[in-house]
Protein backbone atom coordinates (compact mmCIF):
# COMPACT_ATOMS: atom_id res chain seq x y z
CA UNK A 1 0.00 0.00 0.00
CA UNK A 2 1.03 3.87 -0.83
CA UNK A 3 2.87 5.39 2.46
CA UNK A 4 0.84 7.36 4.43
CA UNK A 5 -1.63 10.05 2.29
CA UNK A 6 0.57 9.30 -0.84
CA UNK A 7 -2.40 7.14 -2.55
CA UNK A 8 -3.11 9.52 -5.73
CA UNK A 9 -6.51 11.75 -5.48
CA UNK A 10 -5.88 13.37 -8.68
CA UNK A 11 -3.26 12.96 -11.61
CA UNK A 12 -3.01 14.85 -15.00
CA UNK A 13 -4.36 13.73 -18.20
CA UNK A 14 -5.83 10.59 -16.30
CA UNK A 15 -8.90 8.96 -15.77
CA UNK A 16 -8.23 8.24 -12.41
CA UNK A 17 -6.15 8.55 -9.88
CA UNK A 18 -5.02 5.37 -6.98
CA UNK A 19 -6.87 6.87 -4.24
CA UNK A 20 -9.37 4.46 -2.67
CA UNK A 21 -10.65 6.41 0.32
CA UNK A 22 -10.76 3.64 2.39
CA UNK A 23 -8.72 5.06 5.14
CA UNK A 24 -9.37 8.13 6.53
CA UNK A 25 -5.96 10.17 5.76
CA UNK A 26 -5.69 14.01 6.87
CA UNK A 27 -4.99 16.88 4.38
CA UNK A 28 -1.60 18.99 5.45
CA UNK A 29 -1.36 22.05 5.51
CA UNK A 30 1.49 24.67 5.96
CA UNK A 31 0.73 28.23 7.45
CA UNK A 32 2.53 31.16 6.82
CA UNK A 33 1.69 34.17 8.94
CA UNK A 34 3.03 37.05 7.04
CA UNK A 35 2.83 39.44 9.99
CA UNK A 36 5.43 37.78 11.84
CA UNK A 37 7.85 36.73 9.04
CA UNK A 38 11.17 38.46 9.18
CA UNK A 39 12.15 38.13 5.97
CA UNK A 40 15.38 36.16 7.51
CA UNK A 41 15.48 33.68 4.17
CA UNK A 42 16.37 30.95 6.29
CA UNK A 43 13.36 29.16 4.34
CA UNK A 44 14.98 29.77 0.92
CA UNK A 45 18.22 28.55 2.30
CA UNK A 46 16.62 25.45 3.97
CA UNK A 47 14.72 24.70 0.74
CA UNK A 48 17.48 24.77 -1.58
CA UNK A 49 19.62 22.73 0.99
CA UNK A 50 16.98 19.66 1.21
CA UNK A 51 16.16 19.83 -2.53
CA UNK A 52 19.72 20.01 -3.79
CA UNK A 53 19.27 22.66 -5.74
CA UNK A 54 21.95 24.46 -7.63
CA UNK A 55 22.26 27.90 -6.68
CA UNK A 56 21.22 30.78 -9.05
CA UNK A 57 22.73 33.89 -9.72
CA UNK A 58 21.27 36.38 -7.12
CA UNK A 59 19.71 39.95 -8.97
CA UNK A 60 19.74 42.93 -7.09
CA UNK A 61 16.39 44.92 -8.03
CA UNK A 62 16.70 47.26 -5.25
CA UNK A 63 14.91 45.51 -2.53
CA UNK A 64 15.68 42.76 -0.31
CA UNK A 65 14.55 40.19 -2.87
CA UNK A 66 17.08 37.60 -3.41
CA UNK A 67 15.74 37.79 -7.28
CA UNK A 68 12.68 39.18 -9.24
CA UNK A 69 10.76 35.70 -8.96
CA UNK A 70 10.57 32.30 -8.76
CA UNK A 71 12.66 29.70 -10.92
CA UNK A 72 13.15 26.75 -11.70
CA UNK A 73 16.08 25.95 -9.50
CA UNK A 74 14.69 28.55 -6.81
CA UNK A 75 11.25 27.38 -5.51
CA UNK A 76 11.13 29.46 -2.57
CA UNK A 77 11.33 33.10 -2.40
CA UNK A 78 10.75 36.17 -0.17
CA UNK A 79 9.00 39.17 -1.54
CA UNK A 80 9.41 42.36 -0.52
CA UNK A 81 6.83 44.71 -1.18
CA UNK A 82 6.87 48.78 -0.08
CA UNK A 83 3.13 49.71 -0.84
CA UNK A 84 1.96 53.25 -0.87
CA UNK A 85 -1.69 54.52 -0.77
CA UNK A 86 -2.79 57.97 0.05
CA UNK A 87 -0.65 58.73 3.06
CA UNK A 88 -0.57 54.97 4.07
CA UNK A 89 2.87 52.77 3.55
CA UNK A 90 3.66 49.33 4.24
CA UNK A 91 6.62 47.24 3.77
CA UNK A 92 5.21 43.72 3.25
CA UNK A 93 6.85 40.08 3.14
CA UNK A 94 5.42 37.25 1.93
CA UNK A 95 6.84 33.52 1.26
CA UNK A 96 6.06 33.02 -2.40
CA UNK A 97 5.51 29.31 -3.67
CA UNK A 98 3.48 27.02 -4.37
CA UNK A 99 0.16 26.81 -2.83
CA UNK A 100 -0.75 23.24 -3.31
CA UNK A 101 -4.75 23.91 -4.64
CA UNK A 102 -7.23 21.59 -3.72
CA UNK A 103 -8.05 22.20 -7.65
CA UNK A 104 -4.99 22.47 -8.98
CA UNK A 105 -5.49 24.49 -12.38
CA UNK A 106 -1.72 22.99 -13.42
CA UNK A 107 -2.83 19.40 -13.22
CA UNK A 108 -6.12 20.29 -14.96
CA UNK A 109 -4.16 22.16 -17.98
CA UNK A 110 -1.48 19.10 -17.96
CA UNK A 111 -1.58 16.63 -20.99
CA UNK A 112 1.06 14.13 -19.45
CA UNK A 113 -0.63 11.39 -17.78
CA UNK A 114 1.19 11.26 -14.50
CA UNK A 115 3.18 14.78 -14.52
CA UNK A 116 1.51 16.60 -12.29
CA UNK A 117 -0.23 14.63 -9.05
CA UNK A 118 -2.45 15.57 -6.19
CA UNK A 119 -1.90 13.14 -3.43
CA UNK A 120 -4.75 12.30 -0.75
CA UNK A 121 -3.23 14.78 1.93
CA UNK A 122 -3.66 17.48 -0.58
CA UNK A 123 0.55 17.83 -1.91
CA UNK A 124 0.51 18.47 -5.54
CA UNK A 125 3.68 16.91 -6.72
CA UNK A 126 5.55 16.74 -10.20
CA UNK A 127 6.99 13.72 -11.51
CA UNK A 128 9.90 14.73 -14.06
CA UNK A 129 9.71 11.87 -15.74
CA UNK A 130 6.45 11.95 -17.09
CA UNK A 131 6.82 15.64 -17.96
CA UNK A 132 7.25 16.78 -21.44
CA UNK A 133 8.03 20.04 -21.15
CA UNK A 134 4.98 21.60 -22.87
CA UNK A 135 4.61 24.56 -20.21
CA UNK A 136 0.87 24.44 -20.38
CA UNK A 137 0.92 24.15 -16.63
CA UNK A 138 2.50 27.63 -16.52
CA UNK A 139 -0.70 28.73 -18.33
CA UNK A 140 -3.48 26.82 -15.95
CA UNK A 141 -1.30 27.79 -12.66
CA UNK A 142 -3.73 31.32 -11.52
CA UNK A 143 -0.24 31.44 -9.02
CA UNK A 144 2.02 32.01 -11.73
CA UNK A 145 4.09 29.33 -9.91
CA UNK A 146 5.57 26.60 -12.29
CA UNK A 147 8.41 27.03 -13.80
CA UNK A 148 10.06 26.17 -17.37
CA UNK A 149 14.04 25.04 -17.18
CA UNK A 150 15.71 24.76 -20.84
CA UNK A 151 18.23 23.06 -19.35
CA UNK A 152 16.24 19.40 -18.35
CA UNK A 153 13.49 20.37 -20.33
CA UNK A 154 10.62 20.24 -17.39
CA UNK A 155 8.71 21.85 -15.04
CA UNK A 156 9.63 22.03 -11.56
CA UNK A 157 8.17 23.85 -8.47
CA UNK A 158 7.65 23.55 -4.76
CA UNK A 159 6.57 19.86 -3.66
CA UNK A 160 6.04 20.95 -0.22
CA UNK A 161 9.26 18.15 0.58
CA UNK A 162 6.69 15.33 0.05
CA UNK A 163 9.84 13.28 0.55
CA UNK A 164 9.83 14.68 4.05
CA UNK A 165 6.11 14.43 4.85
CA UNK A 166 5.92 11.02 3.85
CA UNK A 167 8.06 9.89 6.30
CA UNK A 168 6.29 12.40 9.20
CA UNK A 169 8.72 15.38 8.92
CA UNK A 170 7.97 19.46 8.22
CA UNK A 171 9.16 20.55 5.58
CA UNK A 172 12.33 21.82 5.17
CA UNK A 173 11.06 25.69 5.22
CA UNK A 174 9.07 25.24 8.32
CA UNK A 175 12.15 23.25 9.63
CA UNK A 176 14.00 26.47 9.78
CA UNK A 177 11.73 29.10 9.94
CA UNK A 178 13.54 30.60 13.61
CA UNK A 179 10.05 33.25 14.23
CA UNK A 180 7.36 30.39 14.03
CA UNK A 181 6.00 32.09 11.48
CA UNK A 182 5.63 28.96 9.23
CA UNK A 183 3.95 25.71 10.68
CA UNK A 184 2.83 22.42 9.60
CA UNK A 185 -0.27 19.82 10.44
CA UNK A 186 -3.52 19.03 10.09
CA UNK A 187 -5.19 21.81 8.08
CA UNK A 188 -8.39 21.83 9.84
CA UNK A 189 -5.92 22.23 13.39
CA UNK A 190 -4.03 25.18 11.43
CA UNK A 191 -6.86 26.56 10.13
CA UNK A 192 -8.01 27.21 13.35
CA UNK A 193 -5.04 28.46 14.54
CA UNK A 194 -5.04 30.95 11.35
CA UNK A 195 -8.45 32.64 12.54
CA UNK A 196 -6.82 32.75 16.31
CA UNK A 197 -4.28 34.80 14.95
CA UNK A 198 -6.35 36.98 12.57
CA UNK A 199 -9.05 37.49 15.99
CA UNK A 200 -5.69 38.74 17.64
CA UNK A 201 -4.58 41.06 14.48
CA UNK A 202 -7.91 42.28 14.61
CA UNK A 203 -7.84 43.38 18.04
CA UNK A 204 -4.57 44.73 17.91
CA UNK A 205 -5.66 47.21 15.09
CA UNK A 206 -5.89 45.62 11.72
CA UNK A 207 -9.29 45.24 11.13
CA UNK A 208 -8.97 44.14 7.66
CA UNK A 209 -6.97 41.18 8.77
CA UNK A 210 -8.17 37.66 7.37
CA UNK A 211 -7.16 34.06 6.32
CA UNK A 212 -6.15 33.48 2.55
CA UNK A 213 -7.07 30.25 2.00
CA UNK A 214 -9.05 30.78 -1.84
CA UNK A 215 -12.29 29.21 -2.58
CA UNK A 216 -12.11 30.03 -6.62
CA UNK A 217 -9.28 27.13 -6.65
CA UNK A 218 -11.03 25.13 -3.44
CA UNK A 219 -9.00 26.22 -0.95
CA UNK A 220 -5.06 25.60 -0.71
CA UNK A 221 -3.13 23.62 0.96
CA UNK A 222 -1.01 26.87 1.98
CA UNK A 223 -2.69 29.05 3.65
CA UNK A 224 -1.54 33.01 4.48
CA UNK A 225 -2.56 34.94 7.61
CA UNK A 226 -2.66 38.54 6.04
CA UNK A 227 -2.87 41.65 8.19
CA UNK A 228 -4.30 43.50 5.30
CA UNK A 229 -6.54 40.61 4.03
CA UNK A 230 -8.56 42.83 2.06
CA UNK A 231 -6.04 43.50 -0.42
CA UNK A 232 -4.23 40.46 -0.80
CA UNK A 233 -3.39 41.89 -3.90
CA UNK A 234 -0.57 44.11 -1.65
CA UNK A 235 0.82 40.91 -1.41
CA UNK A 236 1.27 39.92 -4.94
CA UNK A 237 -1.68 37.41 -4.53
CA UNK A 238 -4.39 37.45 -6.85
CA UNK A 239 -7.76 38.47 -5.44
CA UNK A 240 -9.95 35.71 -6.64
CA UNK A 241 -7.57 33.06 -8.23
CA UNK A 242 -9.77 30.50 -10.51
CA UNK A 243 -8.50 27.65 -12.70
CA UNK A 244 -8.78 29.94 -15.88
CA UNK A 245 -11.73 30.06 -18.01
CA UNK A 246 -10.32 28.57 -21.05
CA UNK A 247 -8.66 25.90 -19.59
CA UNK A 248 -11.90 24.22 -18.20
CA UNK A 249 -13.31 25.34 -21.23
CA UNK A 250 -10.56 23.40 -23.41
CA UNK A 251 -10.67 20.51 -21.14
CA UNK A 252 -14.45 19.83 -20.77
CA UNK A 253 -16.39 21.80 -23.17
CA UNK A 254 -13.70 22.28 -26.80
CA UNK A 255 -12.46 18.52 -26.17
CA UNK A 256 -15.51 16.78 -26.19
CA UNK A 257 -16.56 19.23 -28.90
CA UNK A 258 -14.22 18.47 -31.68
CA UNK A 259 -13.86 14.39 -30.46
CA UNK A 260 -17.98 14.31 -31.90
CA UNK A 261 -16.86 16.61 -34.85
CA UNK A 262 -14.46 14.86 -35.64
CA UNK A 263 -16.35 11.16 -34.95
CA UNK A 264 -19.21 13.11 -36.27
CA UNK A 265 -17.52 13.66 -39.79
CA UNK A 266 -16.25 9.57 -40.17
CA UNK A 267 -19.55 8.45 -39.29
CA UNK A 268 -21.19 10.62 -41.69
CA UNK A 269 -18.86 9.31 -44.70
CA UNK A 270 -19.78 5.71 -43.75
CA UNK A 271 -23.33 6.01 -43.40
CA UNK A 272 -23.21 7.54 -47.07
CA UNK A 273 -21.16 5.27 -48.66
CA UNK A 274 -23.73 2.93 -47.54
CA UNK A 275 -26.62 4.40 -48.30
CA UNK A 276 -25.03 5.83 -51.84
CA UNK A 277 -22.30 4.27 -52.49
CA UNK A 278 -19.24 4.87 -54.84
CA UNK A 279 -20.63 7.58 -58.00
CA UNK A 280 -20.23 5.96 -61.07
CA UNK A 281 -21.53 6.86 -65.02
CA UNK A 282 -24.95 6.02 -65.48
CA UNK A 283 -25.16 2.69 -67.20
CA UNK A 284 -24.31 2.50 -70.97
CA UNK A 285 -22.38 5.18 -70.48
CA UNK A 286 -18.49 4.30 -70.74
CA UNK A 287 -17.05 2.77 -67.08
CA UNK A 288 -14.91 4.88 -64.77
CA UNK A 289 -12.36 2.37 -65.39
CA UNK A 290 -10.05 2.39 -68.29
CA UNK A 291 -6.51 2.04 -66.66
CA UNK A 292 -5.51 1.01 -70.24
CA UNK A 293 -5.77 3.55 -73.56
CA UNK A 294 -8.68 2.25 -75.88
CA UNK B 1 13.28 -16.82 -68.14
CA UNK B 2 12.68 -13.93 -70.25
CA UNK B 3 12.22 -10.54 -68.75
CA UNK B 4 9.75 -8.46 -69.48
CA UNK B 5 10.48 -4.79 -68.83
CA UNK B 6 8.81 -2.41 -66.37
CA UNK B 7 7.48 -0.32 -69.21
CA UNK B 8 6.14 -3.42 -71.39
CA UNK B 9 4.22 -4.93 -68.40
CA UNK B 10 2.34 -1.76 -68.05
CA UNK B 11 0.90 -0.99 -71.08
CA UNK B 12 2.28 -3.57 -73.54
CA UNK B 13 3.50 -1.03 -75.85
CA UNK B 14 7.21 -0.94 -74.81
CA UNK B 15 7.21 2.93 -74.87
CA UNK B 16 6.32 3.39 -71.24
CA UNK B 17 3.11 4.46 -70.07
CA UNK B 18 2.65 7.33 -72.45
CA UNK B 19 -0.18 9.55 -70.35
CA UNK B 20 2.44 9.23 -67.26
CA UNK B 21 5.36 10.35 -68.96
CA UNK B 22 3.37 13.47 -69.78
CA UNK B 23 2.01 14.27 -66.42
CA UNK B 24 5.59 14.36 -65.29
CA UNK B 25 5.53 18.55 -66.43
CA UNK B 26 2.22 18.83 -67.76
CA UNK B 27 -1.29 18.38 -67.34
CA UNK B 28 -4.71 19.17 -69.00
CA UNK B 29 -3.79 17.35 -71.98
CA UNK B 30 -5.40 13.88 -73.49
CA UNK B 31 -3.48 11.38 -73.93
CA UNK B 32 -5.13 8.34 -75.56
CA UNK B 33 -8.11 7.51 -73.44
CA UNK B 34 -6.08 8.90 -70.65
CA UNK B 35 -6.39 13.02 -69.58
CA UNK B 36 -3.54 14.07 -67.60
CA UNK B 37 -4.56 16.23 -64.76
CA UNK B 38 -2.43 16.83 -62.05
CA UNK B 39 1.63 17.22 -62.78
CA UNK B 40 4.08 15.40 -61.16
CA UNK B 41 5.48 18.58 -58.86
CA UNK B 42 2.08 19.49 -58.18
CA UNK B 43 1.27 15.57 -56.50
CA UNK B 44 5.08 15.49 -54.52
CA UNK B 45 3.81 18.91 -52.92
CA UNK B 46 0.59 17.13 -52.12
CA UNK B 47 1.60 14.03 -50.76
CA UNK B 48 4.49 16.03 -48.83
CA UNK B 49 1.64 18.28 -47.19
CA UNK B 50 -0.30 15.04 -46.56
CA UNK B 51 2.79 13.20 -44.95
CA UNK B 52 3.12 16.06 -42.67
CA UNK B 53 -0.53 16.51 -41.46
CA UNK B 54 -0.24 13.22 -40.30
CA UNK B 55 2.56 13.36 -38.30
CA UNK B 56 1.42 16.56 -37.02
CA UNK B 57 -1.98 14.77 -35.89
CA UNK B 58 -0.65 11.67 -34.74
CA UNK B 59 1.59 13.36 -32.35
CA UNK B 60 -0.97 15.87 -31.72
CA UNK B 61 -3.42 13.40 -30.73
CA UNK B 62 -1.88 12.10 -27.64
CA UNK B 63 -1.46 15.40 -26.58
CA UNK B 64 -4.57 16.27 -26.85
CA UNK B 65 -6.08 13.51 -25.53
CA UNK B 66 -5.16 10.70 -23.13
CA UNK B 67 -7.54 8.51 -24.68
CA UNK B 68 -5.58 8.70 -27.87
CA UNK B 69 -2.18 8.26 -25.36
CA UNK B 70 -1.28 4.88 -27.76
CA UNK B 71 -0.35 7.11 -30.75
CA UNK B 72 2.87 8.20 -28.77
CA UNK B 73 4.72 5.00 -29.25
CA UNK B 74 4.15 5.44 -32.93
CA UNK B 75 6.86 7.62 -32.34
CA UNK B 76 8.87 6.79 -28.74
CA UNK B 77 6.49 8.45 -26.20
CA UNK B 78 4.95 11.48 -25.42
CA UNK B 79 7.94 13.91 -24.77
CA UNK B 80 8.81 12.88 -28.58
CA UNK B 81 5.94 14.05 -29.52
CA UNK B 82 5.76 17.17 -28.14
CA UNK B 83 9.38 17.84 -29.46
CA UNK B 84 8.09 17.04 -33.17
CA UNK B 85 4.74 17.83 -33.21
CA UNK B 86 5.71 22.02 -33.07
CA UNK B 87 8.40 21.37 -35.80
CA UNK B 88 6.15 18.92 -38.50
CA UNK B 89 3.68 22.20 -37.80
CA UNK B 90 6.09 23.85 -39.18
CA UNK B 91 7.37 21.74 -42.03
CA UNK B 92 3.24 21.47 -42.51
CA UNK B 93 3.02 25.11 -43.06
CA UNK B 94 5.62 25.19 -45.47
CA UNK B 95 4.80 22.73 -47.66
CA UNK B 96 0.96 24.37 -47.40
CA UNK B 97 2.90 27.60 -49.06
CA UNK B 98 3.73 25.63 -52.06
CA UNK B 99 0.53 24.02 -52.47
CA UNK B 100 -1.70 27.70 -51.96
CA UNK B 101 1.05 28.69 -54.50
CA UNK B 102 0.63 26.19 -57.27
CA UNK B 103 -3.47 25.76 -56.68
CA UNK B 104 -4.43 29.70 -56.10
CA UNK B 105 -4.85 30.67 -59.64
CA UNK B 106 -7.36 27.61 -60.25
CA UNK B 107 -9.14 28.10 -57.23
CA UNK B 108 -11.36 31.43 -57.81
CA UNK B 109 -14.83 30.79 -56.84
CA UNK B 110 -17.11 31.20 -59.67
CA UNK B 111 -21.19 31.73 -59.47
CA UNK B 112 -21.70 28.14 -60.34
CA UNK B 113 -19.04 27.08 -57.58
CA UNK B 114 -20.84 29.48 -55.19
CA UNK B 115 -24.11 27.67 -55.82
CA UNK B 116 -22.41 24.36 -55.54
CA UNK B 117 -21.52 25.31 -51.75
CA UNK B 118 -24.90 26.36 -50.58
CA UNK B 119 -26.28 23.63 -48.38
CA UNK B 120 -28.94 22.84 -50.91
CA UNK B 121 -25.75 22.39 -53.85
CA UNK B 122 -23.74 20.33 -51.12
CA UNK B 123 -27.11 17.55 -50.93
CA UNK B 124 -27.47 17.62 -54.33
CA UNK B 125 -23.67 16.26 -54.82
CA UNK B 126 -24.11 14.12 -52.09
CA UNK B 127 -26.91 12.31 -53.23
CA UNK B 128 -25.21 12.05 -56.81
CA UNK B 129 -28.19 14.45 -58.08
CA UNK B 130 -25.67 17.20 -59.77
CA UNK B 131 -24.69 15.17 -63.26
CA UNK B 132 -25.45 18.41 -65.24
CA UNK B 133 -23.42 21.16 -63.01
CA UNK B 134 -20.96 23.62 -64.68
CA UNK B 135 -18.32 21.71 -63.17
CA UNK B 136 -14.88 22.73 -64.29
CA UNK B 137 -11.45 21.53 -62.93
CA UNK B 138 -12.32 21.91 -59.50
CA UNK B 139 -16.02 21.79 -57.69
CA UNK B 140 -17.35 23.98 -55.62
CA UNK B 141 -16.63 21.81 -52.79
CA UNK B 142 -12.67 21.35 -53.68
CA UNK B 143 -12.04 25.25 -53.94
CA UNK B 144 -14.13 25.43 -50.43
CA UNK B 145 -11.77 22.76 -49.33
CA UNK B 146 -8.51 24.70 -50.53
CA UNK B 147 -9.33 28.20 -49.09
CA UNK B 148 -10.40 26.80 -45.65
CA UNK B 149 -7.14 24.49 -45.77
CA UNK B 150 -5.46 27.66 -46.23
CA UNK B 151 -7.36 29.61 -43.60
CA UNK B 152 -6.88 26.54 -41.03
CA UNK B 153 -3.05 26.43 -41.54
CA UNK B 154 -3.07 29.97 -40.74
CA UNK B 155 -4.85 29.68 -37.59
CA UNK B 156 -3.02 26.31 -36.61
CA UNK B 157 0.37 27.84 -37.31
CA UNK B 158 -0.20 31.17 -35.51
CA UNK B 159 -1.47 29.61 -32.16
CA UNK B 160 0.62 27.05 -32.64
CA UNK B 161 3.74 29.61 -32.30
CA UNK B 162 1.70 30.62 -29.10
CA UNK B 163 1.57 27.29 -27.58
CA UNK B 164 5.41 26.42 -29.06
CA UNK B 165 6.60 29.32 -26.66
CA UNK B 166 3.69 30.13 -24.31
CA UNK B 167 6.13 32.61 -22.19
CA UNK B 168 7.14 35.09 -24.81
CA UNK B 169 2.52 35.95 -24.99
CA UNK B 170 0.24 37.28 -22.66
CA UNK B 171 -1.87 34.74 -20.30
CA UNK B 172 -5.08 35.89 -22.15
CA UNK B 173 -3.34 35.18 -25.73
CA UNK B 174 -2.28 31.94 -24.49
CA UNK B 175 -5.62 30.50 -23.06
CA UNK B 176 -7.22 31.62 -26.20
CA UNK B 177 -4.48 29.73 -28.56
CA UNK B 178 -5.01 26.57 -26.59
CA UNK B 179 -8.60 26.78 -27.70
CA UNK B 180 -8.71 28.20 -31.01
CA UNK B 181 -6.07 25.62 -31.94
CA UNK B 182 -8.20 22.70 -30.76
CA UNK B 183 -11.11 24.12 -32.90
CA UNK B 184 -9.01 24.57 -35.91
CA UNK B 185 -7.46 21.11 -35.87
CA UNK B 186 -11.10 19.06 -35.08
CA UNK B 187 -12.79 21.22 -37.90
CA UNK B 188 -9.35 20.45 -40.30
CA UNK B 189 -9.08 16.69 -39.54
CA UNK B 190 -13.24 16.75 -40.05
CA UNK B 191 -13.04 18.13 -43.14
CA UNK B 192 -9.90 15.53 -44.92
CA UNK B 193 -11.96 12.88 -43.73
CA UNK B 194 -13.69 13.84 -45.97
CA UNK B 195 -11.60 14.56 -48.45
CA UNK B 196 -9.80 11.27 -48.16
CA UNK B 197 -13.51 9.69 -48.24
CA UNK B 198 -14.37 11.78 -51.40
CA UNK B 199 -10.89 11.00 -52.86
CA UNK B 200 -11.19 7.26 -52.47
CA UNK B 201 -14.28 5.11 -51.93
CA UNK B 202 -17.14 7.53 -52.97
CA UNK B 203 -15.82 8.40 -56.40
CA UNK B 204 -13.65 5.46 -57.81
CA UNK B 205 -10.84 7.00 -60.54
CA UNK B 206 -9.92 9.70 -58.50
CA UNK B 207 -7.28 8.78 -56.69
CA UNK B 208 -5.46 7.91 -59.41
CA UNK B 209 -4.89 11.10 -60.18
CA UNK B 210 -3.00 11.88 -57.22
CA UNK B 211 -1.28 9.07 -58.09
CA UNK B 212 -0.04 8.60 -61.97
CA UNK B 213 -1.42 12.01 -62.49
CA UNK B 214 -3.82 10.94 -65.00
CA UNK B 215 -7.67 10.24 -64.77
CA UNK B 216 -9.51 8.47 -67.66
CA UNK B 217 -12.39 10.70 -69.66
CA UNK B 218 -15.05 8.90 -68.71
CA UNK B 219 -14.13 9.74 -64.84
CA UNK B 220 -13.69 13.59 -66.05
CA UNK B 221 -17.02 13.49 -68.44
CA UNK B 222 -18.87 12.73 -64.75
CA UNK B 223 -16.96 14.65 -62.14
CA UNK B 224 -16.02 17.39 -64.52
CA UNK B 225 -18.09 17.87 -67.20
CA UNK B 226 -16.90 21.58 -68.30
CA UNK B 227 -13.47 20.73 -67.69
CA UNK B 228 -14.04 17.59 -70.05
CA UNK B 229 -15.34 19.74 -72.72
CA UNK B 230 -12.06 22.10 -71.89
CA UNK B 231 -9.47 19.84 -72.22
CA UNK B 232 -11.11 17.29 -75.00
CA UNK B 233 -13.04 19.99 -77.29
CA UNK B 234 -15.70 17.62 -77.18
CA UNK B 235 -19.05 17.58 -76.25
CA UNK B 236 -20.81 17.06 -73.02
CA UNK B 237 -22.07 13.45 -73.15
CA UNK B 238 -20.34 12.80 -76.60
Amino acid sequence: MTADGLEIRQSSASVWGSATELRNLKVVSKLIDTTTCIGCKACEVACQEWNDLHIVPTTQTGTYQTMPSLDANYWNLIKFREVEESGFFAWLLRKDGCMHCADPGCLKACPAPGAIVQYQNGIVDVNPEACIGCKMCETGCPFDIPRYSAKTDKMAKCTLCVDRVQVGLEPACVKACPTGCLEFGDKAELVAVAKARVEQLKQNGFTQAALYDPPGVGGTTVITVLAHGDHPEWYGLPKDPQVPVAVSLWKNVARPLAALAIAGSFFAMVAHYLSFGPKTPKEGAEKPKGDKPA
Amino acid sequence: MRSIPVADRRSGSGMGDAAMARARSTEDVVVGDEIVRERLSARVVHWIVALTFFVCLFTGLPIWTPYLGFLAHLFGGLHVCRILHPWAGVAFAVASVFMFVQWVSQMKLTKADREFITPKGMLRYFQYRNEDADVGKYNGGQKLLFWAAALGTVGLLITGLVIWFPLEFPQWVREASYLLHDAAFSLFFAMIIGHIYLGTAAEPGTFRSMIRGTVTKSWARLHHPRWYREVTGEKAGG
